[in-house]
């Protein structure tokens, strides 16, 4: 029993950061119906930007938060303006090879500075402290804190796109970019927005994450394809979608936990054989396939 | 008898055009006889290799517009059933080749129904799910040798062995894979004044447009899909002859899928001549670029860096490939 709820409450608190990494793409996705395969990257960045802020500075990842997410911020309205939009221009394969070499770049550029090497951080405040929930379920402090603040910066992005002013400019953008611009909104600056928001959010969860999982170049295209998952599984575009989905994914994420408690409760042989660590991520990928084909609309995506 | 009649008239092409493509292919035919590197002729069968696979991508996502990102499921199935048959039965190459053929056919009409319900951005990202579904499968599947793969050992063979595919001079793989190009051009340009063809195109036009005229949109894109399947399982059948170890990590990964579609779309998605200009270009300059960059002056990932930037240029200044570029000149001209 203590495997399957410790599972359960692991694969929720990583939910809450992955609904998070999801939110950019969902965002970006919304305001101008392009699929950002550099996600994934931009999450590596976040991660780097916030192990070496740490480092430098001697203090825990969580307090240099809002150095990733400025760097995010910035690197998602450079990517815009010094490159999207020209591809905006284009068909959509361009677009979805456009980003791909975005992603490319990123990845072999962070290689050539960075180095191939996993890099961690240990000298976190919270590394190592855990909190005994009873019934032999452990949560470590550093995803719980990690799932809390990205609960707190979700929040903070739901507010701001629904709450204010220039959210309102931007939902308008992606219902119709030309009304838009007829009533007086620069899509062009809302769109360079969306891409800034998109980036900083995802830059804050991978600074989030930092604590509990290594850096290395080449561990966006995990992200992109999970990031991808949630956001077909809320529907594309929707923000309260991406939360829940991303809660759905994390529990997906933790099927092997879950396996391992049915295999010790029924005590059988077969199910022990089955590399199910192996095949951890070969859900994530298969769930949103089976969504893609069963709802192609998510579960909070706009009727369009 | 049509068929290949059709196959072999090249007629609507400027003369411009022919001349080029006949030197070209003399040039292929006469390259080994040159004296060369072995590094220039393993860059040769590449690009070899990944016209094939670029012809097969641009049947579907060319003449189709379905941009498909998964190709490297087909290039695993088409190695793997080549590779386990030789190495646990010793059945030769042209035996397994069509049987793997068959598989990644199979594979395709199971995967193409549900698939091809989708549109865009979401047919593209289902492409890019089912294949790397399909690796982590491979990559715990004891048959296929788990996540080690297999290895061909050319030891236990007598080669050269013309039955099972087994060389030591890169020659003969050379001359195997170009004639497998040759064909590929012919079939493409048999294909592309077949009925399906022209109904491809239609759908790529306007879906509604072909629907209302009769067309079966949905069995024409599962069969145009297969037929491209066909093309890439061929050449990973080759490719596990060739490299001898193969694993599902380097087979099957997502950056061989975005590699086929990428050189089909840099040379012109929708061209007979695309794909091959697509990896004439990107598979030297690939392997070059690493060798003198990487390799040499000990700058790692600098090679696929300025790779990433001709991706982003072409993306942004011209979606429609170097072929796009020809032809805008050409129409320029005219008028």
């Amino acid at each position: 029993m203590d495997i399957l709820v410790s599972s359960l409450v692991a694969g929720l608190l990583i939910g809450m950061v992955l609904a998070l990494v999801a939110l950019g793409l969902t965002v970006i996705f919304g305001v101008m119906d392009i699929i950002n395969f550099a996600h994934g990257e931009f999450l590596m960045i976040g991660m780097y930007a916030g192990l070496f802020a740490a480092q430098s500075t001697g203090m825990d990842p969580l307090f240099t938060l809002p150095v990733a997410a400025v760097v995010g911020f910035l690197l998602g309205i450079i990517c815009y303006f010094g490159f999207i939009k020209f591809v905006l221009r284009g068909p959509m394969v361009a677009q979805l090879l456009g980003t791909f070499g975005l992603m490319l770049f990123l990845r072999n550029l962070a290689l050539l500075i960075f180095g191939s090497e996993d890099r961690s951080l240990h000298h976190g405040i919270l590394v190592g402290k855990s909190f005994d929930l009873g019934m032999g379920v452990i949560m470590p402090a550093t995803k719980l804190a990690a799932a809390g603040l990205s609960v707190v910066a979700f929040m903070a992005v739901w507010l701001l796109m629904n709450r204010t002013k220039i959210g309102k400019a931007l939902t308008a953008t992606s219902l119709n970019a030309q009304g838009a611009r007829y009533m007086g909104i620069p899509t062009e600056r809302m769109n360079a927005l969306a891409w800034g928001i998109g980036g900083g959010s995802v830059t804050i969860a991978g600074a989030l994450i930092v604590n509990f999982w290594s850096v290395n170049p080449f561990m966006g295209i995990l992200f992109t394809m999970i990031a991808f998952a949630i956001v077909a599984l809320g529907g594309f575009g929707s923000v309260p979608g991406a939360f829940f989905a991303g809660l759905v994914v994390g529990i997906i994420m933790e099927i092997p936990g879950i396996w391992d408690f049915f295999t010790y409760t029924f005590d059988s042989d077969w199910m022990a054989d089955v590399p199910m660590t192996s095949l951890k991520y070969m859900w994530v990928y298969l769930a949103y396939f089976v969504i893609m084909v069963v709802r192609p609309r998510g579960l909070f995506g706009w009727r369009q | 008898m049509e068929a290949i009649k059709n196959a072999l008239d090249f007629s609507d092409f400027p003369r411009l055009d022919l001349i080029v493509v006949g030197l070209i292919a003399v040039f292929l035919l006469v390259f080994p006889v040159f004296p060369h590197s072995s590094f220039a002729m393993a860059t040769m069968i590449q690009f070899l290799m990944f016209s094939i696979y670029g012809m097969g991508w641009n049947t579907i996502g060319g003449y189709g517009g379905q941009v498909d990102l998964g190709k490297a499921q087909y290039v695993g199935i088409g190695a793997f059933t080549t590779a386990v048959m030789l190495i646990r039965w010793d059945i030769p190459f042209w035996f397994s080749m069509p049987i793997g053929i068959f598989f990644a056919v199979c594979w395709s009409f199971i995967i193409g129904y549900p698939l091809f319900r989708l549109k865009g951005h979401y047919f593209a990202i289902a492409t890019i799910a089912t294949s790397l579904v399909l690796k982590d499968i491979f990559e715990v599947w004891d048959l296929v040798g788990a996540a080690r793969g297999l290895e061909i050992s050319p030891i236990k063979y007598s080669p050269p062995d013309f039955l099972r595919l087994i060389f030591i001079e890169d020659i003969y793989y050379y001359y195997v894979i170009l004639g497998f190009f040759f064909v590929g051009i012919l079939y493409v340009n048999w294909f592309r004044k077949s009925r399906l063809g022209f109904q491809l195109r239609s759908i790529k036009d306007n879906e509604d447009m072909a629907r209302s005229l009769g067309i079966n949109v949905h069995l024409a894109k599962v069969k145009t899909y297969a037929i491209a399947t066909a093309f890439v399982s061929v050449v990973g059948s080759f490719h596990a002859c060739y490299i001898k170890n193969i694993e599902p990590a380097d087979t099957m990964s997502l950056d061989i899928s975005i590699l086929i579609a990428l050189m089909a779309m840099l040379g012109g998605a929708g061209s007979l001549w695309g794909p091959v200009i697509g990896a004439g270009i990107l598979i030297p300059l690939k392997s070059y670029l690493k060798d003198w960059l990487g390799a040499q002056a000990g700058l790692v990932g600098i090679d696929l860096i300025i790779y990433a930037g001709i991706i982003m240029l072409v993306s942004a200044v011209e979606p429609r490939g170097i072929w796009g570029i020809v032809e805008k000149v050409r129409r320029r001209k005219r008028s």
